[in-house]
């Protein structure tokens, strides 16, 4: 996606999908650090895939390890563990803010009843007595199906995606 | 002042260990002086070094090294560092260059790490020598491959690689031997993660059996909650690598742990035990499996194929899973931080779809947001702040096993639900720590 495919305002119709996917994103995210995941999971549309790249760019996801590359079925096994109070990660549980921002749609990749939408987001986690920030680009694709929009995509491109990290377990 | 003979000698006994071997910053300072600067240590695979100038950084302890590929096709294991003002010359992770050029004064080396230009030279005094030993890079006095694995010791006198590997060779051999033409490539792509705690914790724990039924049992529960059909999205990998840590007394009993001199160990015969095995129907396996007879013949792949050994460690700093294709290293920063770097191979010659699984195994077991690696770091972190929250007479028991091990006949021991692998690193270690002194 280049600049001149990207769209903030414009056009009315333009505007009304970029509000429509804005509020999404804001309940998505609102969703999130309410800690209702399978909520969450609900905003995925059967098919959606989830991806977390480790490299700036990654176009690969087979050939190329992820940090995280999976499908609603996956996601619904990590979900499960997250509420388990055995998951020494997440006891205690990890509190998170996010804010999300610079939302903006492409009209490039834009299809009849999908929508790619880029935004930036920043999530910070306390856990434990710690504190870490994540930052990145997010594109989803959203899809209208009969029961309102649905992710069918998300890609969370964290900035440091290539870094050394510590282990983490929140949802981004 | 270093910690005298009687004192290192007090800090292990032949069931326990002091706390001190995890916390203390003098024992970590003499571990990386005589052991990350004796023994043999993995610093690269030659995948990354194919061609006249390239370069790959690496670690031998907590010292920064290049490894290179000069102009004769040597390998070099030089130190990042600038013999002028210090600085690093290579900032790169890896790359090909005919060069390594000082961005401070423009000092000048060849990837043989001898200094080759400088500016202004007419300024110096008549008694500078370019080709001073001091003023070349230094380098690891011994560099030595086997089978593309490319290691370096900081030591100039010591047993020689084969020497040090000992049988631990057979975990190489059998993982390049996976590969129909012999040849593997290293995936560019590395996951780097950082606990805090000690280097030793994460050895400790690769070979044991008795904890991931412990600190695993909430994937292993969230797996095996799990009802759906595996799809072709991943065809039940993810799900069965996480029901694999359901160890229970049968595992407990049947997986064998094989303790070696030096303190090498690994796991024998977790797939006999059903953990992680072969599928009935796997058209990928098959597909694999048929290529492979094509170059060895039918005995000699089953052979290969059917060698059980998990977490083949080759201390101190790397960890071989020769089934998945999977390299882990472990570099000591500090007394409680550690530095993990998880990378897979490409076996040259097998279908793409067994890559993707080596990946997918990567991805799983050793990305930062895995669903049972975090588990463990969260344990490694929780005994780093128990032994620093401790008094001075606290001790770690090793005991379990002791009675029940069985000699080897060319050394070592073998025997389930041992800590039999810690007492043989522990061995290693004293060995190492007062070696000469």
């Amino acid at each position: 996606m280049n600049d001149a495919t990207i769209l903030s305002s414009g056009a009315q119709a333009v505007d009304a999908q970029l509000a429509a996917a804005t509020k999404f994103l804001y309940h998505e995210a609102w969703l999130l650090d309410a800690g209702r995941y399978t909520d969450w999971l609900n905003l995925l549309d059967e098919d959606a895939e989830y991806w977390i790249p480790a490299r700036p760019g990654q176009k690969d996801s087979k050939n190329t390890p992820s940090i995280i590359y999976e499908n609603k079925d996956l996601l619904s096994m990590r979900i499960r563990r997250l509420s388990d109070p055995r998951t020494y990660q997440t006891s205690p549980a990890p509190r998170t803010r996010r804010i999300v921002g610079n939302v903006l749609i492409s009209l490039e990749a834009a299809q009849n009843d999908s929508l790619t939408v880029t935004s930036v987001v920043f999530i910070h986690e306390y856990r434990d007595e710690q504190r870490r920030l994540f930052s990145a680009q997010c594109t989803h694709v959203l899809r209208e199906t009969a029961e309102g929009l649905k992710i069918a995509s998300k890609r969370i491109d964290l900035i440091d995606c290539d870094a050394t990290h510590t282990a983490f377990m929140s949802l981004l | 002042m270093a910690l005298s003979l009687e004192a290192i000698k007090g800090l292990v006994k032949p069931h326990a260990v002091h706390k001190d071997v995890y916390t203390d910053q003098e024992v970590f300072d003499l571990e990386m002086e005589r052991i990350f600067g004796k023994t043999w240590l993995y610093v690269a695979h030659e995948s990354q070094l194919r061609k006249a100038g390239d370069f790959v950084r690496a670690r031998m302890g907590t010292q920064d090294y290049v490894v290179t590929r000069d102009e004769h096709g040597q390998i070099n294991v030089l130190q990042n560092r600038c013999t002028h003002r210090g600085a690093t010359l290579c900032n790169e992770a890896r790359g090909n260059t005919s060069r390594l050029v000082c961005g401070y004064h423009q000092w000048m080396f060849d990837m043989g790490g001898k200094l080759r230009g400088i500016p202004h030279r007419e300024s110096y005094p008549t008694s500078f020598d370019m080709n001073a030993e001091q003023n070349s890079l230094k380098r690891a006095p011994r560099v030595a491959g086997y089978r593309g694995f490319i290691f370096a010791s900081l030591s100039e006198t010591g047993p020689s690689l084969e020497e040090f590997l000992g049988p631990m060779h057979v975990a190489i051999d059998n993982l390049v031997d996976r590969s129909p033409t012999g040849e593997l490539e290293l995936c560019d792509t590395a996951f780097r993660l950082e606990f805090n705690a000690n280097w030793k914790m994460h050895h400790e724990n690769a070979n044991d059996t008795i904890h991931p039924g412990v600190v695993h049992s909430s994937s292993v529960m969230a797996a095996r909650q799990h009802r759906s059909e595996p799809s072709s999205f991943d065809y039940g990998q993810t799900q069965e690598m996480l029901q694999g840590n359901n160890f229970s007394k049968k595992e407990w009993e049947a997986i064998e742990l094989v303790a070696l001199p030096g303190g090498h160990s690994y796991m024998d015969g977790i797939y006999r035990s059903n953990l992680l095995a072969r599928k009935e129907s796997d058209p990928i396996r098959d597909k694999y499996e048929a290529i492979m007879e094509e170059v060895y013949g039918k005995e000699r792949t089953a052979e290969i194929l059917n060698l059980d050994r998990f977490n083949n460690l080759i201390y101190p700093n790397i960890s071989i899973n020769a089934q998945y294709h999977q390299l882990r290293l472990v570099h000591p920063i500090a007394p409680d931080r550690t530095l993990v770097i998880s990378q897979c191979f490409r076996l040259i010659g097998a279908p793409d779809e067994i890559f993707h699984r080596a990946v997918r195994f990567l991805t799983t077991l050793s990305s930062p947001a895995s669903m049972i690696y975090g588990d463990d770091a969260t344990i490694f972190e929780r005994c780093n702040q128990g032994l620093h929250g401790s008094d001075t007479e606290a001790w770690i028991d090793m005991s379990r096993g002791m009675d029940i091990d069985r000699a080897l006949s060319e050394g070592g021991t073998i025997s389930a639900a041992t800590e039999a692998p810690i007492r043989s690193q522990f061995d290693a270690w004293l060995g190492y720590m007062t070696q000469g002194i």
